[in-house]
């Protein structure tokens, strides 16, 4: 069940057996999500916080004009909301964009488990950190990047994200997100994203097409991206 | 009050008491007038009580930021005024980091404004932040290692180089000063998906409003704003690189700000004149700023 | 490096650039130009209107203007 975790930590550190078992006990059991729906609502109290198993989540923000942005895609292994243990609600929501397993942790384990084994508390801690460096990353993007360069960046960084846990490789990976989900990770529409989309299946980069990203050119998508997957601190050290 | 400070003489010989006491308790005040701000209800724009001559002590700011959340005992914020003791000048434009690096400090700005920003290969910048006045740079350096962004003085200021030993060591030994540090770095996170959002969906007139809200917010917790009035010694340069914009299009909306009643902006002073107004026109929902809200555990 | 200024004057009236930009080159100039006049552009048709009446003016001092640029000239009309 926490494999996923288990591997995005493992990326970064050497987790040790006992720690292993602390986080195995401090989960709830797992819960089937389906897709579309909002799990965590911004501005609601929050006592747990939760991991995703399988599927995808995103975290997302509603306009005032009604528009949406997405701030953030998560994939199996990541906690959607490592940092409501800190903050008491959360400044955004947590929506699943495909069927879901989530599993919750309750914060009084939580804190119980991170008092018990101070370095998971800072390997926690390196997550929410992730997820601001994924955020600026965003934002370089939203504010610097083409439209294709933007697609292209969000194809590689979720690759990278999902080879973590063995769902992606150099040949691609599945992706269940629509074309109108993608338009609100990137400031675009959906209409504008389909026509990115054409031009980078045309060039022989990637196509995407019945919710599989296929990667014809890794090299030649990263390059128009411009993606140095330094900001995703893949390297091993302790920490 | 007085009493305090005297009794700080046998401690800190080199600090300056007396003045700097009654200033670090009007600040607390200011933490606790913003605490009440609901996200429906619009901002003071009388906001500053602390007068701008009073002498400062080193990190009035940061106290004032960390008191607005947590619970901090008197040792708890002289060891924050410790560690911004010797705060070094840097020039205005010098990189204080650059992206990939391995900091062996942690930042923070006791005076004047910083940015993290990073740029592409085409030479366009984005800047990520705007760091104020009791702003952590790259707190999270002590747990991630390099920096992903470069980190750059945007004025002549000053910042604290704070080893990461020693905040290690602050985080270990005071429990509400490591919740109040956890909680300052979420927020910062939380002001990132609000600068997402603006980019990603709002029109520069509504993405230079919200900034300009956001500013003021902030401004106000560490109590800097008079009047609806505060600094803004950034150039239109900064202000285009923090909002996927060219400078002459931020020029242009300022104008268009101002013909509209919503601001005046002058010798680097931004002052709003329209608080309501410019929060209409940006949408502006303060509870990404968690204002008024106290750390837990 | 040369202090340019960037002044526009387009559907919102004329604005004045205060501050400048440090450029190495004219030939650098005129990029900053079109890009600002492409975002210009791009941010109001996103709001329904396209006006191509504007112009920037680019000065590296007090007399005439190095480049003017029209909007029109920034884009490539299909």
């Amino acid at each position: 069940m926490i494999d996923h975790f288990l591997a995005k930590l493992r990326v970064r550190d050497e987790i040790s057996p006992e720690e292993e078992e602390a986080i195995r006990g401090m989960l709830d059991p797992p819960v089937e999500i389906p897709a579309d729906k909002t799990i965590i609502p911004a501005g609601v109290e929050l006592n747990v916080s939760t991991l995703l198993l399988d599927g995808l989540l995103c975290r997302y923000k509603d306009l005032r004009d009604g528009s949406r942005q997405i701030s953030e895609l998560h994939v199996p292994g990541d906690f959607a909301d490592l940092h409501s243990f800190t903050l008491k609600y959360l400044d955004h929501s947590v929506m699943a964009l495909t069927k879901c397993r989530i599993a919750t942790v309750r914060h009084d384990r939580l804190k119980a488990v991170i008092e018990a084994h101070p370095h998971l508390g800072r390997m926690f801690w390196f997550m929410t950190n992730l997820d601001a460096a994924i955020h600026r990353e965003w934002v370089l993007s939203l504010g610097r990047r083409s439209a294709i360069s933007r697609v292209a960046h969000l194809f590689c960084e979720t690759r990278v994200r999902l080879e973590i846990s063995g769902l992606a490789d150099r040949r691609g990976y599945e992706f269940g997100i629509t074309q109108a989900d993608l338009a609100e990770c990137l400031g675009l529409t959906p209409v504008h994203v389909n026509r990115v989309l054409k031009e980078l299946r045309e060039d022989g980069l990637v196509a995407f097409r019945g919710g599989r990203v296929h990667i014809h050119d890794l090299a030649g998508l990263e390059r128009i991206a411009e993606f140095y997957p330094a900001y995703l601190y893949l390297d091993k050290r302790p920490r | 009050m007085l009493k305090e400070a005297d009794e700080k003489i046998g401690t800190q010989p080199n600090r300056s008491i007396g003045v700097g006491e009654l200033w670090a308790g009007g600040l607390r005040k200011v933490g606790l007038a913003t605490q009440h701000l609901q996200s429906d209800q619009h901002l003071p724009s009388d906001g500053c009580q602390a007068p701008r001559s009073l002498a400062p002590r080193p990190c009035n700011r940061l106290v004032a930021r960390l008191e607005a959340v947590g619970n901090l005992s008197r040792d708890d914020r002289e060891a924050i005024h410790a560690i911004c003791r010797d705060a070094q000048a840097v020039p205005v434009h010098r990189s204080i980091i650059r992206a990939g690096e391995k900091p062996e400090h942690v930042h923070i700005v006791v005076e004047g404004w910083t940015a993290r920003a990073e740029t592409l290969a085409d030479g366009t910048r984005q800047i990520s932040a705007f760091l104020i006045p009791g702003d952590f740079c790259n707190l999270h350096a002590a747990i991630l290692g390099e920096v992903d962004h470069d980190l750059i003085a945007l004025t002549d200021a000053k910042v604290a180089f704070v080893p990461h030993e020693v905040m290690d060591d602050l985080a270990r030994e005071r429990p509400a000063l490591r919740d109040a540090l956890r909680w300052v770095n979420s927020v910062d996170e939380a002001v990132l998906r609000a600068w997402l959002s603006s980019i990603g969906r709002r029109d520069a007139y509504g993405r230079i409003a919200h900034l300009f809200c956001e500013l003021h917010a902030r401004m106000t917790l560490i109590g800097l704003v008079e009047h609806g009035c505060f600094d803004l010694p950034i150039t239109q340069e900064m202000l285009a690189d923090a909002q996927g914009l060219t400078p002459v299009h931020v020029n242009r909306t300022l104008q268009a700000l101002r013909g509209d009643g919503l601001i005046e902006l002058a010798e680097r002073r931004l002052t709003i004149l329209d608080m309501v107004g410019l929060q209409n026109a940006a949408g502006f929902d303060p509870t990404y700023l968690y204002l008024g809200m106290r750390a837990r555990r | 490096m040369t202090l340019y200024r960037f002044n526009l004057y387009n559907g919102i009236g004329f604005v004045a650039d205060e501050e400048g930009r440090e450029l190495p080159d004219v030939a650098a100039a005129r990029d900053e130009a079109l890009k600002a006049v492409r975002g210009i552009i791009a941010d109001e048709v996103l709001q329904g209107r396209l006006d191509l009446n504007g112009r920037i003016e680019v000065m590296d001092g007090e007399g005439p203007p190095v480049i003017t640029l029209a909007f029109a000239e920034a884009v490539e009309i299909a």
